[in-house]
């Protein structure tokens, strides 16, 4: 061949032959890739509250590594920094009320009419994951991962472990997980004591030191492929966490039983200090939730809609439900937009209290963190996704979050009915993802 | 033609259907991207008839084949049909191409050599014996009459297989245009798809020293894939190791090729001959697989 022809014209005779031994005027172009060996997916999210409230930047990078025999490594590294002001629990007054800030090095104003927020939260947080899936046996397949995260006041170690095998022509898969992890809290200026008094700059007594917290995770979960274009997947999960599981930054205002107005306080003389009663709040130092997840996809051709509940309960009383849907439609053959609802609904804990009533005995476990109130949140939002022709793929996600809570009337004391009460929140989300390969 | 009464499998895995049956000695399947069951059904049977129609009709094992009236006739010329004149052809011009290295007359030449990863190698008397029987130059080929000199044997080796790929998958290109599907005989693939058609399939090339492990994962959208390896079949002498591929020139094995050669081409025919003739180069398999243009992975 070489003797007389180069390969290139070799080749060209060749395929000529091959139109006429196969009767074929012309052929379509071969069209063939190696699989990529990394492929890696890349985020930037923008989260942003109304009102100057909390705003993260997060990048995020995952990479995986696929090896022969569907072994997988799976690394993953995300920043965070999160700035502007949370709520802190305090209520809000007909007068300014100055508060002693996390630290205790300072003094902050919250202006009148206005829901105190704390706005010394500034934050940073860097987090690594590591993962290793294999199959194990010819249906079974183990994972494990190891997790790191790191903020100035928080550190976080896990480990988990999954077993999963299939069934069924592999149309089922039963899977059991384990995690665990540890966290160590170091507040700024301490974590303060259970329901200890909010102090002047300077004066110390009412903090400690660092804490920490332990969790363990169980799941089990069922993916059953229901027929060629529905999938059904059920997990449910139990988690204990126990050790320190107040935020350290929370408060609660001591309010007067008929006016219903902060307690006033007077800082000592010479110093600077909160205007008002407050105290720090205090949880139980243990909590199981359970929660139960359902999902189901389902194609309609191309188009996919994805319809998914959660259930779940804990035993500091607090239930939340949710209900999320999306449908991927296709647009041409390389993009699609996909429309996604969401809606979450959750009671307060039996803990949750607005405030605390001055001349009444303290509770043993008091919080008026937002967060474990009573309270609903829609998430309307829309993706949209491209893929290239290099099969890589870019998207753009726009959400929108608005939060809106109440508290129990027969909490409302006096003139707090006229005020401000549970901050209602809104939020916008915006991200972009780019999803590669590389060889 | 009879029904072939050999059995088809067909399933559900995953996103596709998945047709299984056998044929020229080896496992073949059919994978289809489509949405009922009645067409996936048509295509798995329409797929395994034209595999069972190349090897009844070309299989030199059989004695009801044309392949076998053609070594039968004893210097005697044997009319071929249309179908046959075609491969004829393509396997002259691929004599042509590799200035003679690749003959379809070469198979006798099995009967000195055994290709069982031992070292026996026969001598250069039982070779010389056989080569007056080896050479499409000694053949009288008059369309549509071949005539063989008395001894003389073809097979179509190297070609029949990849040729009943693409010819099973230009049947299914005509009876559901719509559908992209993966026909695969024996490790030689292609995949037929509509025009613009995204869905790709993942073809495992196996590591020629471990079967079932995937060295390299291939996706493949429209195309063909074929492999040429000598994993089990080899002579080993002074240390050199000789492919079972025979230079149809000498009547020795090619030494130092490839262990394994994958080549991507738009045709399984194609693709299929391409690592022939890359194995008929040995030492030079890589190099010539580059200048040639085409995807190629060696092992």
């Amino acid at each position: 061949m070489s003797d007389t022809k180069n390969p290139a014209d070799l080749n060209l005779a060749l395929a000529a032959a091959t139109c006429a031994l196969l009767g074929i005027g012309a052929t379509e172009p071969v069209a063939a890739a190696e699989a990529d060996t990394w492929s890696f997916d890349s985020s930037l999210l923008y989260y942003g509250e109304s009102d100057d409230r909390v705003q993260d930047v997060s990048a995020a990078i995952s990479a995986q590594r696929k090896f022969d025999d569907e072994r997988v490594l799976g690394l993953s590294l995300t920043a965070d920094t999160l700035t502007g002001a949370s709520a802190s629990g305090a209520i809000a007054l007909d007068r300014p009320q100055t508060f002693t800030s996390p630290s205790g090095k300072a003094t902050y104003t919250t202006q009148a009419g206005d829901v105190p927020l704390d706005d010394t939260f500034k934050d940073t947080r860097f987090a690594l994951n590591a993962s290793w899936t294999q199959p194990l046996a010819r249906l079974y397949t183990v994972s494990g991962g190891l997790g790191f995260s790191t903020e100035y006041d928080y550190t976080h170690i896990g480990a988990n472990l999954s077993l999963a095998r299939d069934f069924n022509k592999r149309n089922t898969t039963v899977s059991a997980g384990l995690a665990w992890s540890q966290d160590d809290i170091d507040p700024v200026g301490g974590a303060p004591l259970p329901l200890a008094q909010m102090l002047d700059v300077g004066q110390g007594g009412n903090k400690a030191g660092s804490d920490s917290k332990d969790v363990l995770d169980f799941l089990v979960g069922l993916t059953q492929v229901l027929n060629r274009t529905t999938v059904l997947r059920i997990n449910y999960s139990y988690s204990d966490a126990s050790g320190y599981l107040n935020d350290p930054y929370k408060i609660l205002s001591v309010v007067d039983p008929v006016t219903g107005d902060t307690l006033t306080r007077t800082p000592t003389a010479g110093l600077q200090g909160p205007t008002g009663v407050y105290r720090y709040e205090n949880r139980p130092d243990s909590r199981v939730k359970q929660s139960l997840y359902a999902e189901m996809k389902h194609s309609f051709g191309a188009p996919v809609l994805r319809v998914a509940y959660r259930f779940m309960t804990d035993d500091w009383g607090i239930d939340s439900n949710t209900l999320e849907t999306s449908l991927r439609w296709p647009l041409g053959g390389s993009s699609y937009i996909e429309p996604q609802l969401r809606y979450y609904t959750q009671s307060e804990a039996d803990f949750y209290r607005a405030n605390l009533v001055a001349g009444q005995p303290l509770p043993q476990y008091a919080s008026a963190d937002f967060r474990l109130g009573n309270f609903d949140a829609t998430t309307v939002g829309v993706k949209f996704g491209h893929k290239t022709a290099g099969g890589n793929e870019w998207s753009t996600r726009l959400e929108y979050y608005q939060q809106t809570g109440d508290i129990p009337s027969d909490q409302i004391i006096g003139n707090q009915a006229n005020r401000p009460q549970y901050p209602d929140l809104s939020a916008v989300i915006v991200q972009f993802g780019y999803r590669f390969g590389l060889r | 033609m009879s029904v072939d009464p050999r059995p088809i499998s067909l399933v559900y895995e995953q996103d596709h259907w998945v047709g299984r049956f056998v044929a020229m000695a080896c496992p073949c399947e059919v994978l289809i991207d489509a949405p009922s069951s009645e067409t996936a059904q048509t295509l798995a049977r329409a797929i395994a008839n034209v595999a069972w129609r190349v090897e009844q009709k070309f299989s030199r094992y059989r004695s009801d084949s044309v392949v076998h009236a053609i070594n039968q006739a004893a210097g005697e010329a044997t009319a071929v049909d249309g179908e046959t004149t075609q491969l004829l052809d393509f396997a002259a011009t691929l004599t042509r191409l590799s200035a003679g290295r690749f003959d379809i007359t070469s198979g006798v030449l099995r009967r000195a050599w055994t290709f069982d990863g031992g070292s026996t190698v026969p001598s250069q008397r039982q070779i010389d014996d056989l080569m007056p029987l080896v050479g499409w130059d000694k053949v009288v080929w008059q369309r549509p009459y071949l005539t063989l000199q008395p001894g003389m044997q073809i097979d179509f080796g190297g070609i029949g297989k990849e040729y009943a790929v693409d010819s099973a998958a230009k049947l299914a290109g005509s009876l559901a245009p719509e559908v992209s599907c993966l026909v695969n005989f024996g490790g030689d693939i292609v995949v037929r798809a509509p025009a613009g058609s995204e869905r790709e399939w993942s073809v495992g090339v196996e590591r020629y020293d471990q079967s079932g492990v995937a060295r390299e994962i291939i996706k493949l959208r429209r195309g063909a894939l074929a492999t040429s390896g000598d994993s089990r079949r080899f002579v080993l002498k002074d240390g050199r190791r000789y492919s079972h591929i025979l230079d149809a020139r000498t009547g020795w094995p090619i030494p130092d090729a490839p262990r394994s050669v994958t080549v991507a081409a738009d045709t399984c025919t194609q693709a299929g001959t391409l690592t022939t003739l890359a194995m008929l180069q040995g030492a030079g398999a890589a190099e010539f697989l580059r200048t040639s243009g085409c995807k190629f992975w060696l092992q």
